[in-house]
């Protein structure tokens, strides 16, 4: 399997790791409209190309950032949230 | 040996046509153009022109007929779903699939075998309970069989699991079965291509045109047509498709994987699936045993294969089959599941107008394949949605009324 | 008669060790070091499989597992390849797939069907009539398949290894090994891996006569022997490539999973047949494979031999044919231009500008029949003639062992001089060396390794040598009008098979792959698909590099489960009590990872109802350590659960607890647990026990997101927890603690010593009106417990379990998350609007529940009593009908002990959702069973 670089704890493989999909921004639920949020609970850019994503270290219980290019599935940084 | 086959022996010259006829150009116009050349996008052309007598109809294929999911799949057709729409839908698709080698006077290798969808845990249990019962009363063959019916299918099962998951019972679905993949595309393109429809593979659409939310045409690797109505079947491609149209689904693309052993002899003569230990086998008619499990954790556009696949659906086989433990797999692949938050897919009509969507079949919609292209193309023949795809429809997000298959959907294929 | 040669210099087999086996049952003798091949042809054996379709004798072809002619089953172990399978003493070996055996094999009838049975013909036939279509499935069936499985086969332990190193090289022929030794000199950690059973690759075998490449071998040898930065690996293979340099070598007793910095690939080429009629004749065999019987075996090959040449390497053939003292007869070569020189010397007879157009023979090969031919296919008959001989060696050309490459992402290229794929662009981190990119001589290709290891170690980027011209014949295929030429032998696919899939209209290479299935077999179209491309560029009159190549997917060669599983490890996790649980004779049932109590004692209906009696009437206590258990600190910490349960937590009472319920982005149930609230900026939350992991996780995510001042420790696994519940449980607990019970009435937590041991105390309501959940450090936890269960003797108190728990909770009218929910219910079904703190600005799915608010709820979850209870009971999930249509399923039913009726939950239509509505629900059995809709809970109202 795939090594992925925890921010805290080096590379390790990625069974180690969950995957928390895609970093999204929530829209204003007290102004947006229902079909806006609907789109934002179940509708995704599900197109191929770089995403920034939640991924989770199981066993230390770290949240991380990855950069990932779904196509290739190669990541070209991870960092904490917060230290981009 | 059936008389079939004595024109081979009998004529001197090989004496079988071309399956498809495939013209050298595109035609500037048609009036219909449909995306893929999977099962999907096939079995809808070859509705069209069978039941629509609609056939000006190009299909596009980016790359080799079948060369998508369609020619991936470990090939489960059953009908035991959970939702009343999913029964009702898949049952229908059944119904084809039976009578569907004499149909296109092509041997599918239909073969109905039974499928059993183990329960390890009490909660298993009572998922098998409210699908057969769900089943049942749509007049589908299901039912709740305890250990006993299950060693006699298959007495070779080690019903504890190698004590580590003992099997309580399992969804018995008789019409459960399983039929050659590549076989499927081939006989409606060729069944389709007899009727008038025109396929061109190594064909990719790049983008489409669409003018005041209506489609006018499709642009493609090989130049523009011009149609007012186009399909999109593209099953892991999707996204891509809706991106050019310029909205959102639900679609998010994980790879499933599968792999194969080396042939033996048959002994394997059902279709067996378990939830808790996330795999599912059958014996090819070639005698190999087709293998798969549960869908890759994340999102990748690519058909890679990974060796935790293998190694973790090895360790599940071998609890239940420990006797396998020197048989050998050949080879493992990948295909890439569009994926929905409810287990169910998304068809029909799309915010472009003449734009209709075939999408969301994830881990599941090989059987679908006669039912959806005959549903599909219905609904792009009459501008209105088949009754049977209502519950599949992609505004049903927006409108919170999910269909949840997920119970029914997860690994079982 | 024993085709054995003296001793031949660096021989495999060891004269010392005879070994005795059966095969066929008939017994034979070879060597320790012999494969079960080597020795059956020593032997002079000839036949020794047969074909998968046709059932044709088959002899020895590769005898590197590039072919299955030799495929074996002694009894317990299935599809052996004789080739590579080390001979062993006592082996009762026999031929797979045939019908009363190798020799008289029945179905070799089938060969009289061929001409019934061109590629694809199971498409066309067997359907029509569709009822005889499973009799011709089973047939079908029964005539395909290898060996016969046996289900007593043993489970075995394959181990399991994981290795690190700075570079694997894969292959240890001259390339492989001037690699591996150029990188281990500049002090980097390397793996040398080979297939073989010994490393040196061609220069153990091919040797044209001459002793030097035996002298290079052996001072490599014993320098990556001694090498302190080398570990060798022989008789491993590398099964394939996986992202990040993942590289499993498979050996005979396990799997060695090595992650590598840098790999070079130096596996050598496969030796690829020519195509002719009866090409599968025994004693039709590749040069390199006479070669391989010669050098390591000591067996001659055969007596009387053809050569048939397509490359320059076929005289190397010829020459140490010749030096084990076989009369070559003929040396055909497909080439008008050969120069011939040496063998010329040896006083061999040449046929330049010729062909084998045909084997003969029946059993075995006795001629051959040659002619002129163009070079393109086209022998000229007028000059046919035939030579008598006993065998023919086939050297027309190779294909690159790319499999890994191509894994790794490596675009190839078709070298139209050399005649072969090698690389163009090679996947990061991957490097190639040797016969891989086209390079043969020994000397090229010890450099050509030193390039690939420095290059790897980032010491040069030098450009690979030019591939060499001259290794393969473009056109080593002859067609016949009688057929039998076969380009795929474990499919029996003959060259016509190709045209007629072109025909009908396969003629892209992954479609005729799928309809003639050349490259599906067992050997994965190692000795197939250059052919087959070569085939398919003719018939669609384009380029090679136009027509491309098939995927190589992994497996390179194929590896058995049990390697790929290994050891099965199937870990558990137990409470602190778990020991006493299974003293006092708990039956265990698994949550998750966990193993809790179902219930103490075998008769489940009696100790359940027993144990219900206890909480009922005295007290009974349930182990709850499983529960999901996290303190959240810090100034927002109420602020924190505010956003994430629906209920209010910022203007909770210190001292209290709250119900928590948690949804998702859609408004769908998750979970649901406790918020204790035991100080200023200090809360205590569970969570159930199969979400435990999943809440904390969430819950972490958003507190990152929400960026608030909090923090949360997930006490999980350092808490251990029990519930006390019933009548008696305040008299109880008092005896064991000073807090002021009484005072938590209500919902009140406190913490303080129960039992010496310091403890949270929570009045709870799950499962009785009166009941306490005490939670201590996971150390002392087990303390109170055994005080409790001393002290609570005299009062009749019980251990109880999971299943009981499961009752009691809904006596009380409790829903479980998961079993009376699914993966869309949301809270107004369930009818939780009393917990949605509608007022706040934001909770996780506030937003879905608003916009599901204003649709109408189709279904509710209600309380249910059986009218008339069958005597069985309708299953959990069984349907509720409405006028014929399902409206809804009953979650859960249960006798109640206590009321003595049967109760349960249940979907129903919203407009029977008032209590005395009464409810079908369609039993298994198909009958309707009636029920009223009541309120809950159930204790307490009236039946
Ligand atoms: C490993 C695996 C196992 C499975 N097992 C089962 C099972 O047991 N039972 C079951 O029912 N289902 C199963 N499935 C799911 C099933 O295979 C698919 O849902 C189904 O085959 C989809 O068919 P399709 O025709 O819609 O898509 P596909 O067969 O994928 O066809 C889509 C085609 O569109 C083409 N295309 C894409 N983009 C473009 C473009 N821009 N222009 C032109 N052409 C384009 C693609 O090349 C492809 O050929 C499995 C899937 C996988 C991967």
């Amino acid at each position: 399997m795939k090594l992925l670089t925890c921010p805290i704890n080096g590379p390790r493989p990625l069974e180690e790791f969950a995957y928390g999909g895609e970093i999204r921004e929530m829209p204003d639920p007290q102004t947006c409209s229902d079909s806006a949020w609907a789109d934002y609970v179940f509708h995704r850019d599900g197109a191929p190309g770089p995403k920034r994503e939640w991924w989770y270290h199981v066993p230390s219980g770290t949240w991380l950032v990855a950069e990932r290019d779904t196509a290739s599935d190669v990541v070209s940084r991870t960092y904490l949230l917060g230290e981009a | 040996m059936p008389y079939q086959l004595l024109k081979f022996a009998l004529s001197k010259k090989h004496p079988e046509p071309a399956f498809f006829r495939q013209p050298a150009e595109l035609k500037p116009s048609y009036d219909a153009v449909i995306i893929g050349g999977g099962g999907h996008g096939l079995a809808a052309a070859y509705y069209l022109a069978k039941e629509h007598g609609l056939t000006n109809v190009a299909v596009l294929e980016r790359g080799y007929l079948g060369g998508g999911n369609t020619g991936r799949n470990t090939t489960i057709i059953r009908s035991n779903y959970l939702t009343p729409e999913g029964v009702a839908f898949y049952d229908a698709s059944v119904k084809l699939w039976e009578n569907l080698s004499q149909e296109l006077d092509l041997n599918l290798f239909y073969s109905t075998r039974g499928h059993f969808t183990l329960a390890h845990t009490e909660s298993a249990m009572r998922t098998m309970r409210w699908r057969a019962e769900v089943n049942k009363q749509m007049g589908v063959e299901s039912e709740v069989v305890g250990p006993d019916v299950i060693q006699a299918a298959v007495p070779e099962l080690d019903m504890s699991c190698s004590g580590h998951a003992p099997i309580l019972g399992a969804l018995y679905h008789k019409p459960g079965s399983v039929a050659r993949h590549d076989a499927v595309a081939w006989g409606f393109g060729r069944a389709a291509s007899e009727m008038g429809v025109e396929i061109f593979q190594n064909t990719e659409v790049t983008g489409l045109d669409i003018r005041n939310g209506r489609i006018a045409g499709v642009h493609t690797s090989r130049g523009t047509i011009k149609t007012g109505k186009v399909l999109s079947a593209v099953a892991g491609y999707t996204p891509r498709i809706t991106k050019m149209a310029g909205f959102d689904t639900p679609i998010v693309i994980h790879p499933l994987q599968a792999c194969v052993t080396e042939p033996m002899k048959p002994w394997l003569n059902t279709i067996l699936v378990s939830g808790s230990l996330h795999v599912y086998v059958s014996q090819s008619s070639r005698g190999e045993l087709v293998m798969g499990a549960s869908l890759d954790p994340y999102e990748v556009h690519a058909t890679r294969s990974t060796l935790d696949f293998v190694e973790g659906l090895s360790s599940h086989i071998l609890d239940m089959f420990p006797f396998l433990a020197g048989i050998k797999v050949v080879r493992q692949w990948a295909g890439m599941a569009d994926m929905t938050p409810d287990f169910a897919p998304v068809m029909g009509k799309t915010p472009v107008e003449g734009l209709y969507l075939d999408a969301g079949w994830g881990t599941w919609g090989f059987k679908a394949t006669p039912i959806s292209g005959k549903t599909m193309a219905h609904t792009l023949a009459t501008d209105k949605p088949h009754e049977l795809i209502h519950g599949f429809r992609l505004d049903r997000f927006r409108d919170f009324e999910l269909t949840g298959e997920k119970g029914a959907a997860s690994v079982g294929h | 008669m024993t085709l054995r040669l003296p001793p031949q210099p660096g021989e495999w087999i060891d004269r010392a060790t005879p070994v005795n086996f059966t095969f066929e049952g008939q017994a034979y003798t070879g060597y320790a070091g012999d494969s079960v091949t080597s020795a059956l042809w020593g032997a002079g054996e000839r036949v020794l499989g047969r074909s998968f379709k046709y059932h044709r004798p088959r002899g020895l072809m590769s005898l590197a597992n590039h072919d299955i002619n030799v495929m074996l089953e002694d009894g317990t172990a299935i599809n052996m390849r004789g080739d590579v399978l080390p001979l062993a003493r006592g082996m009762e070996l026999r031929a797979v797939n045939t019908l009363g055996g190798l020799k008289g094999d029945k179905y070799a009838v089938l060969e009289w069907m061929a001409p019934l049975l061109p590629a694809g013909f199971y498409y066309k036939a067997f359907h029509k009539p569709k009822a005889l279509f499973p009799f011709w499935e089973n047939v079908i069936r029964r005539m395909a398949g290898l060996g016969v499985m046996n289900p007593q086969a043993p489970r075995g332990e394959a181990i399991k290894q994981h290795r690190h190193c700075d570079v694997l090289v894969i292959g240890a022929g001259p390339a492989g090994l001037s690699a591996a030794l150029t990188a281990a000199k500049k002090g980097v950690r390397v793996i040398l891996a080979d297939e073989n059973a010994r490393i040196g690759g061609t220069l153990g075998y091919d040797h044209a006569g001459q002793p030097t490449a035996l002298e290079t071998l052996a001072r490599l040898q014993s320098e990556v022997a001694s090498h302190p930065n080398i570990e060798l690996l022989p008789a491993h293979y590398a099964a394939g490539w996986y992202t990040d340099h993942l590289v499993p070598l498979v050996g005979p007793s396990g799997m060695i999973k090595v992650r590598a910095g840098k790999v070079v690939v130096a596996m050598g080429a496969f030796e690829q047949p020519a195509v002719f009629r009866n090409n599968d004749l025994p004693g039709v065999m590749l040069g390199s494979a006479s070669q391989r019987l010669i050098h390591r075996y000591a067996v001659k090959p055969f007596q009387r031999a053809v050569v048939l040449a397509g490359n320059d390497q076929a005289q190397r053939v010829v020459m140490d044919l010749h030096q084990a003292g076989v009369e070559v007869v003929a040396y055909v070569d497909l080439r008008p231009d050969a120069d011939c020189t040496v063998i010329r010397q040896l006083g061999i007879p040449i046929y330049l500008g010729n062909c084998v157009q045909e084997a003969l023979g029946k059993h075995a090969v006795e001629g051959v029949r040659i002619s002129r031919w163009d070079g393109q296919g086209h022998p000229d008959p007028d000059t046919s003639m035939t030579i008598a001989c006993d065998g023919v060696a086939v050297s027309v050309g190779w294909a690159p062992a790319a499999a890994l490459l191509y894994q790794s992402g490596c675009k190839m290229r078709f070298d139209d001089a050399a005649q072969q794929f090698v690389p163009e662009r090679l996947a990061p981190g991957m490097f190639a060396a040797g016969r891989v990119n086209g390079i043969y001589g020994l000397e090229a290709a010890l450099e050509d390794g030193e390039r690939a290891a420095r290059e790897a170690l980032g010491l040069a980027t030098g450009v690979a040598r030019a591939a060499e011209t001259g290794s393969s014949h473009p056109w080593p295929i002859v067609p016949h009008t009688a057929n039998k030429n076969f380009l795929d032998f474990d499919e029996d696919l003959q060259l016509k098979d190709f045209e007629t899939a072109a025909q009908e209209s396969f003629d892209n290479i992954e479609l005729m792959k799928r309809f003639t299935t050349v490259g599906m077999g067992p050997s994965q179209g190692k000795h197939s698909n250059m052919n087959a491309i070569r085939v398919l560029a003719r018939l669609r009159g384009e380029p090679i590099p136009k027509v491309g190549s098939t995927t190589a997917r992994p497996f390179f060669h194929p590896v058995p489960l049990g390697h790929l599983a290994g050891r099965t490890f199937h870990p558990e996790r137990r409470t602190p009590m778990h020991d006493w649980h299974a003293a006092h004779g708990a039956t265990f049932a698994t949550v998750g990872v966990w193993q809790r109590p179902a219930y103490y004692g075998t008769d489940k209906a009696k100790a359940v109802e027993a144990e219900v009696k206890a909480v009922r009437h005295a007290v009974g206590m349930i182990d709850v350590s499983t529960l999901g258990k996290f303190e959240v600190h810090g100034p927002q910490a109420g602020e924190l659960l505010e956003r994430f349960y629906t209920g209010h937590f910022v203007n909770q009472r210190v001292g209290t607890t709250r119900y928590a319920l948690l949804l998702d982005e859609a408004g769908v149930m998750l979970d649901d647990g406790i918020v204790a609230r035991l100080s200023n900026d200090c809360y205590y939350v569970t969570a159930s026990t199969s979400n435990a992991a999943t809440v904390y996780r969430e819950m972490t995510r958003r507190l990152q997101t929400w960026g608030l001042e909090a923090t949360i420790v997930n006490l999980t696994g350092s808490y251990g927890g029990l519930n006390l519940a019933g009548p008696h449980s305040q008299s109880l607990l008092k005896l064991l603690t000073d807090l002021d019970l009484a005072a938590l009435a209500n919902g009140g937590v406190a913490e303080g010593m129960v039992a010496g041991v310091q403890a949270r105390v929570i009045n709870v309501r799950f499962v009785a009106e009166l009941a306490y959940e005490i939670h201590a450090p996971a150390q002392d936890i087990a303390r109170i417990w055994l005080a409790l269960e001393e002290a609570g003797r005299s009062v009749g108190l019980k251990p109880f379990g999971t299943d009981t728990q499961r009752l009691l909770r809904l006596e009380m009218g409790h829903f479980i998350i998961g079993q009376d929910t699914d993966g869309l219910t949301n809270p107004l079904e369930a009818g939780l609007q009393w917990v949605l703190a509608n007022d706040k600005p934001f909770y996780l799915g506030q937003r879905s529940l608003k916009l599901l608010a204003e649709k109408p709820v189709s279904k509710r979850l209600v309380g249910f009593m059986l009218e008339a209870p069958p005597a069985t009971l309708p299953d959990e999930c069984c349907l509720v009908l409405r006028a014929g249509k399902i409206v809804g399923r009953l979650t859960s039913i249960a006798q109640s002990p206590t009321l003595g009726q049967v109760i349960g939950l249940a979907y129903v239509a919203s407009e029977d959702a008032a209590p005395g509505s009464r409810i079908t629900i369609r039993h298994q059995n198909g009958r309707d069973v009636v029920a009223t809709v009541v309120p809950t809970p159930f204790i307490g109202v009236a039946p």
